[in-house]
């Protein structure tokens, strides 16, 4: 009787595991790349939806402010909370919710280049890819890779047009001349994803970087004590830069006309549009800086699995791409992820010199990348 | 079965003799630690002051069991009337946040005899939050409004001007409703009003020292020249078009924070010393919709940034009736240490801050000092008083705090703009004393002209109110 009752235990306690393991995905069916598809239509979703409570979004981006006002005009009824985080603050406060075994946050959007986002949140299945396939068969195949990625941008190299009508380089080397002494600003990289997404991938480019030197100075680069090229041009360009909190910081000082340069994230050129004083640079040998791009994923066992749908498919841009919740974000220094959405930006990502994380190598590597960081920025202090 | 050995009666008495002292000792123990009796005003974010981490700590330090009493009503000096025509035991009354006292007000509980002095000493200071001097007042403009009519952010004041008005003719809100308020202010404080924004772009212009120069020895009134009656003739013009809302002299500091953090988004700019004097915390959404605007270009190229000194508040004071007067200086000299004065302002070391490697940048782009962990201000918590009582954080802290990484959060938003307007903060080399008399003159003629109740264009006007200015 005890090794019956015990048996209809484990059976009760395996079926409510199951169960509770459903229970996130109920009505969904999960694809390639463990992506979580779901067949329902908007109006069905919208109609279970609320019944919800109101919807959490963590993000990287204020952007998703206007998404968010589209949505609850678009779905009345329903509403949303937006909380709005640096990268690495964002990850803390997920996992603090998934620890906590209630989290709150429903949706996240972050800056996914670093690793971090990959290894911490995605990996660990804090947190859970939902790609509608009416949409997914517009996505470019590394837009839905694991990650469902919204948006395409670049960590790139700015210049302040308030102190030059054309940039004043072609060469990145140029920037380690002692007249850029303070006069270039770039987010902390260990406090940002995509600058660290730059700067860690930089690493993997010597070679460019060496015959980028030698185009700049004509001799082949000495390598004084340090390692490689990369690590040369950081440490001797770093003497000139000054580390900020945020790309914010970086476009107000190019604005000031503080900063001659500044590496921020491309969508800050939408700030040249209420006169913000700055413009990329395109070409710069070897690179300018990196892609990256925005992933927006649902929490694993989030509290409004129909309304976090819902939102997705809404940001997405819906099935034919001309849903409002994109648009907010489809502005000059973002690329289209989808097929039937055109660029924001008007020069292609094809057209300028930016390298491409390697994000396993950047995960693997983590450690002695960061080193290196945490000493020049020591040093610089 | 093990039968249970009975207790010898020798051991079984001296085993209770040693409880009922041990017992006798706690009591004992607990009964002798002096009590403070403290009144504490309520806050929204401290949950329980009683067990509150910071007065836990305190009580630890100091040997002393604090009893709090929850003050809930906002107005000092109601309370402090209340409280010494009563008999109420209480040792030490602190202040902050909503509960205020100006020393004008407690100056009248001093001679009357109600406050301990000791020496010079009547009160126990409470030195502030955030960085120390600096930067006394910033422009916020609309950036949904810009981009909706693809407005540039103000450069000079002809731009200001253009923006101002595109804003109250081109329904930026989209609303089909002529309900924009191009700029709004209040009475209330200086930094609340845009009229002494822009008689920066002309001249510098300190309210906070009766429009004098910031040299202790000078006598240049600025209100008294050229340039600051063009300002002055620049805000006329403004508010003859309608682009200066009469709020900025009859509208209190609520009526102009319902005003900005409307969801009917009516407002096109409004000026203070911090975001957080008027967005309410915990609102992303509306701070999104403001953004800083550097220093305004005047006519003659005058772009000026006020500076404000930071004047120690007042955080605690012992009452004269209390008769543990020695007692209530210890703990509230205790609190203004270092030590404690960091548990104060970011919570528990270790958990909620801790000692930066000097690898982090701070909120206002120095080297950090301080990382915070938890950022626990101004949100609902249990590990300090959230500004209440006498505070004294080194500025090498205040300075070098790191950013939450929020991007809501106050101090970092107010940290940008004052980098943008640290470069034009005037030279200091003193302070002309604020004059009572003066400066009522001045603000009172500078709504006259504004309002257009007196005319700042007829030479004869300008005299008569030169002519006032003699003290």
């Amino acid at each position: 009787m005890g090794k019956i009752s015990g048996r209809i235990v484990v059976l009760i306690l395996i079926m409510a595991l199951a169960l509770s393991g459903c229970g996130g995905t109920v009505g969904t069916e999960t694809k390639n790349m463990n992506i979580i598809t779901d067949n329902s239509t908007p109006e069905e979703l919208y109609e279970r939806a609320l019944k919800e409570d109101t919807l959490v979004v963590y993000t990287v981006s204020t952007r998703v402010v206007d998404t968010k006002e589209a949505f609850e005009k678009a779905y009345p009824g329903l509403f949303v909370e937006v909380r709005d985080f640096r990268s690495p603050n964002l990850i803390e406060e997920v996992e603090k919710g998934n620890e906590s075994g209630t989290p709150v946050c429903d949706v996240v959007l972050c800056n996914d280049n670093s690793g971090e986002f990959k290894s911490r949140l995605v990996d660990t299945g804090i947190v859970v890819p939902f790609l509608p396939e009416d949409i997914g068969i517009h996505m470019e195949e590394a837009a839905a890779d694991g990650m469902v990625s919204f948006l395409n941008e670049a960590e790139i190299l700015f210049y302040s047009t308030k102190v030059y009508e054309d940039c004043p380089i072609e060469n990145i080397w140029e920037l380690t001349e002692e007249k850029y002494k303070d006069r270039i600003y770039m987010p902390n990289p260990l406090r940002s994803f995509s600058t660290y997404a730059f700067c860690a991938s930089s690493l993997d480019h010597n070679r460019e970087l060496e015959d980028a030197y030698e185009a700049y100075a004509g001799e082949k680069l000495k390598l004084e004590g340090t390692e490689n090229a990369a690590e040369h041009f950081w440490k001797r360009v770093s003497e000139n830069i000054i580390f900020t909190n945020s790309s914010d910081e970086v476009t107000e000082a190019l604005n000031d006309g503080k900063a001659d340069f500044g590496w921020c994230v491309s969508s800050k050129l939408r700030l040249a549009d209420v006169g913000y004083c700055l413009a990329p640079v395109y070409k710069l040998t070897p690179f300018s800086g990196c892609r990256t791009s925005y992933a927006v994923m649902m929490t694993n066992g989030c509290k409004n699995e129909n309304s976090a749908k819902l939102f997705i498919r809404f940001l997405l841009g819906e099935k034919d791409g001309q849903g409002a919740g994109l648009r907010p974000f489809t502005t000059a220094g973002t690329w289209s992820v989808r097929d039937d959405i055109p660029d924001g930006n008007e020069v292609p990502l094809s057209e300028i010199d930016l390298i491409v994380p390697d994000q396993q190598r950047l995960i693997d590597e983590k450690e002695k990348r960061v080193s290196f960081w945490t000493d020049i920025l020591k040093g610089n202090r | 079965m093990r039968k249970r050995k009975p207790i010898p009666v020798l051991t079984g008495i001296i085993s209770i003799l040693c409880l009922f002292a041990l017992c006798l000792n706690g009591c004992t123990s607990k009964e002798s630690r002096e009590k403070l009796s403290v009144a504490i005003p309520e806050s929204a974010h401290v949950q329980d002051p009683e067990n509150n981490y910071y007065i836990k700590w305190l009580e630890e330090k100091t040997g002393f069991d604090l009893e709090i009493t929850t003050i809930r009503q906002s107005s000092c000096t109601g309370f402090l009337d209340a409280l010494f025509s009563s008999d109420a035991d209480i040792d030490i009354v602190m202040f902050g946040e909503d509960f205020t006292i100006t020393q004008d007000e407690l100056s009248d509980y001093v001679s009357s005899g109600d406050i301990y002095v000791n020496g010079d000493r009547t009160y126990y200071e409470n030195t502030g939050c955030s960085k120390e001097d600096g930067v006394g007042q910033i422009l916020w403009i609309n950036y949904n409004w810009l981009k909706a009519l693809s407005l540039s952010i103000p450069e000079n004041t002809d731009d200001l001007k253009a923006v101002l008005t595109a804003f109250k003719e081109a329904d930026p809100n989209g609303n089909e409703i002529k309900d924009e308020i191009p700029m709004a202010g209040s009475y209330e404080e200086y930094s609340l009003s845009p009229v002494e924004f822009i008689l920066n772009s002309f001249i510098y212009n300190d309210p906070y020292h009766s429009r004098f120069g910031l040299n202790e020895n000078s006598n240049d009134l600025y209100a008294a020249t050229d340039e600051f009656r063009a300002g002055i003739e620049y805000c006329h013009e403004l508010y003859e078009e309608g682009l200066l809302d009469d709020s900025i002299w009859d509208g209190n500091l609520k009526q102009l924070m319902e005003m900005c953090n409307s969801n009917q988004d009516i407002v096109g700019a409004f000026t203070t010393s911090s975001i957080s004097d008027v967005i309410y915390q915990g609102n992303p959404e509306i701070l999104a919709r403001y953004i800083h605007v550097p220093p305004v270009e005047g006519p003659d190229g005058e772009r000026n940034s006020l500076y404000i000194q930071k004047v120690p508040e007042i955080g605690a004071i012992i009452t004269e009736r209390s008769n543990k007067k020695e007692q209530a200086e210890k703990l509230l000299s205790l609190m203004l240490t270092p030590e404690a004065s960091l548990i104060a302002r970011y919570g528990e070391e270790g958990k909620d801050w801790i000692y930066s490697d000097g690898s982090d940048v701070s909120v206002y782009g120095g080297v950090s000092t301080i990382t915070t962990v938890n950022y626990i201000w101004n949100t609902s918590q249990n590990k300090h008083l959230n500004g209440i009582g006498p505070m004294n954080v080194p500025e090498e802290y205040l300075e070098g705090v790191t950013w939450n990484g929020v991007n809501s959060d106050f101090e970092y938003i107010n940290g940008r703009a004052y980098m943008s307007y640290e470069d034009h903060l005037p030279k200091v080399n003193g302070f002309h004393p604020y004059d009572d008399r003066l400066s009522e003159y001045i603000d009172t003629a500078l709504e006259e002209f504004i309002r257009g109740k007196k005319d700042v264009g007829s030479d004869e006007e300008w005299e008569r109110y030169l002519e006032g200015l003699s003290y």
